[in-house]
């Protein structure tokens, strides 16, 4: 009988002290919880892994560890609206601008940019090689009813694609035979387009990383309108924990450091052969 | 905000029963037999076939999405069939995590039977044929949970069948893809009223099922 109760209690007590030792992990965490930001980025920035090449020297210097959270530009944009984000870096110059004007952002600085490239077979059905612009591009694709996969998500490169069928005078929807939408993130719908052998809109990053895998080839010429810019959004300090808002001050001066605009500039040629981002605040140009 | 269109609700639920549903059918199809010969059957090499399929029924459904298109991918092995991003690959996907559930659940209700249970039933001469329509109506209750926890397990399914079906619009959208992708894109309206409709597809089916599994109850 005492055996059995020794036994009971052993558990017991075992079971209390796993219960602490969870509860002292929970306010480790809550602790270091403290130092840190919340970043709300597009899934094209977080998969070209950028940030996991910068944000551990922003770590380094600040002592600020960033939680990225990636999702398309339009839900970036609502997060920061709601107030579920203390940073945004995303790449919807329109969409910004009015998070600015409505004044749930305080700023907004573009730090970064690269292209969008439309992206098809290699025997281009439609083409495109030899477009005039990157509209006329898209108009080719309709015309023809080729084969092109939207994201179809509200993301910064959707949006660029709906842009870009509104300039080409086309219904922003598409709706032409071959059109469809993927609703799923940039990787996933160039896999499709490479299975359907269709054509599509994407980052040049993402597209640089699927390239070899799809088969696809970056077709239309370099175009003014396929120009892609990344910007900094700091959210309206007055709706921040001011700690945080401090934070994302922070951050948005580290990105225009010259040794992070100098990292950025860098960023890509190991694994690529090219960087995947001209820094926009670097004065001196390094080679290229 | 686009809101979807109560048309756009209609399609994708239809097509998410479009796909459930023959994924459900072949499960049991091939489950169901499989399950009852190793239930009653003694043979070497059964335990570790056993729980060869008790791992099964806890595979990762992101695992088993992976797996699928790695073989259905253009230059898999099964890259002819171009299946991959159809429905077609999105039922292989689900027969895949379903087939284990029947499986195992039907051998553990068939080993649950009473050790007598077939000396009775033989030496009462009951004919051969009329044995496995006894042993079925013996086993219905746990045939039922086999049905309905394959039904709720494929149902409910998202990461393989966004990995290999890829949540194409008016082709390959289901309810789970359709509210991963409202959420992602914040507009939570859509994706909670999506929600709404499986839980309540759920809520049907699971109802329908247990009124058979109970009304069966002596």
């Amino acid at each position: 009988m005492a055996r059995l109760r020794f036994s009971c209690s052993f558990r017991l007590r075992f079971s209390y002290c796993v219960i602490a030792a969870l509860a002292l992990f929970a306010c480790s965490e809550q602790t270091a919880r403290e130092a840190e930001l919340l970043l709300v980025t597009t899934t094209s920035v977080r998969d070209s892994g950028l940030l996991a090449a910068i944000l551990p020297i922003f770590q380094q210097q600040t002592g600020i560890r960033a939680q990225v959270i990636a999702v398309g530009s339009g839900a970036a944009l609502r997060m920061g609206r709601d107030g579920n984000a203390d940073v945004l870096l995303t790449h919807a110059p329109e969409g910004e601008e009015a998070l600015v004007a409505s004044g749930a952002a305080a700023s907004r600085v573009p730090v970064m940019e690269n292209y969008f490239v439309i992206a098809g077979p290699p025997e281009d059905p439609a083409g495109i090689r030899t477009a005039r612009s990157a509209a006329d591009a898209m108009r080719r694709i309709a015309d023809a009813g080729a084969p092109f996969i939207s994201r179809g998500d509200d993301s910064g490169t959707h949006r660029r694609e709906v842009a870009l069928l509104a300039e080409a005078g086309l219904d922003p929807e598409g709706g032409w035979p071959g059109y469809a939408r993927s609703g799923a993130g940039m990787g996933q719908t160039l896999e499709i387009a490479g299975e359907r052998r269709a054509y599509v809109l994407s980052d040049v990053g993402t597209f640089l990383a699927f390239q070899k895998r799809i088969e696809l080839e970056s077709l239309a010429p370099p175009n003014p309108s396929l120009r892609n810019v990344y910007s900094v959004l700091r959210i309206d300090p007055d709706r921040l924990d001011p700690a945080r808002a401090e934070r994302a001050a922070k951050f948005e001066a580290f990105m225009l450091d010259a040794e992070t605009q100098r990292k950025i500039a860098e960023f890509g040629r190991e694994r690529f052969g090219r960087p995947l981002f001209q820094p926009l605040h670097l004065a001196q140009h390094p080679r290229s | 905000m686009i809101y979807p269109s109560i048309g756009l609700l209609v399609e994708i639920t239809l097509r998410t029963l479009a796909v459930c549903l023959p994924a459900l059918a072949i499960s049991l199809a091939i489950g169901l037999p499989i399950g009852i010969a190793i239930g009653h059957r003694r043979f070497a090499g059964r335990v570790p076939l056993v729980s060869l399929i008790n791992t099964g029924m806890g595979a990762p459904p992101v695992v088993v999405g992976l797996v699928v298109y790695l073989l259905l991918a253009r230059s898999g092995p099964l890259g002819n069939l171009s299946w991959l991003y159809s429905i077609e690959a999105m039922i292989v996907a689900q027969v895949v995590i379903a087939l284990p559930l029947v499986i195992g659940i039907t051998l553990a209700a068939v080993g649950a039977l009473d050790e007598d249970w077939e000396l009775q039933v033989r030496t009462l001469g009951v004919p051969r044929r009329w044995r496995l329509w006894l042993l079925l109506r013996e086993i219905r209750l746990g045939l039922l949970a086999a049905v309905i926890t394959a039904l709720g397990g494929i149902l409910s399914e998202v990461g393989a069948v966004m990995a290999v079906g890829g949540n194409l619009e008016g082709e390959t959208r289901v309810l789970t893809t359709a509210i991963l992708m409202y959420t992602q894109m914040g507009e939570l309206e859509s994706a909670l009223g999506l929600a709404a409709i499986l839980v309540g597809l759920m809520l049907v089916l699971a109802g329908l099922l247990t009124v058979v599994q109970q009304s069966g109850r002596s």
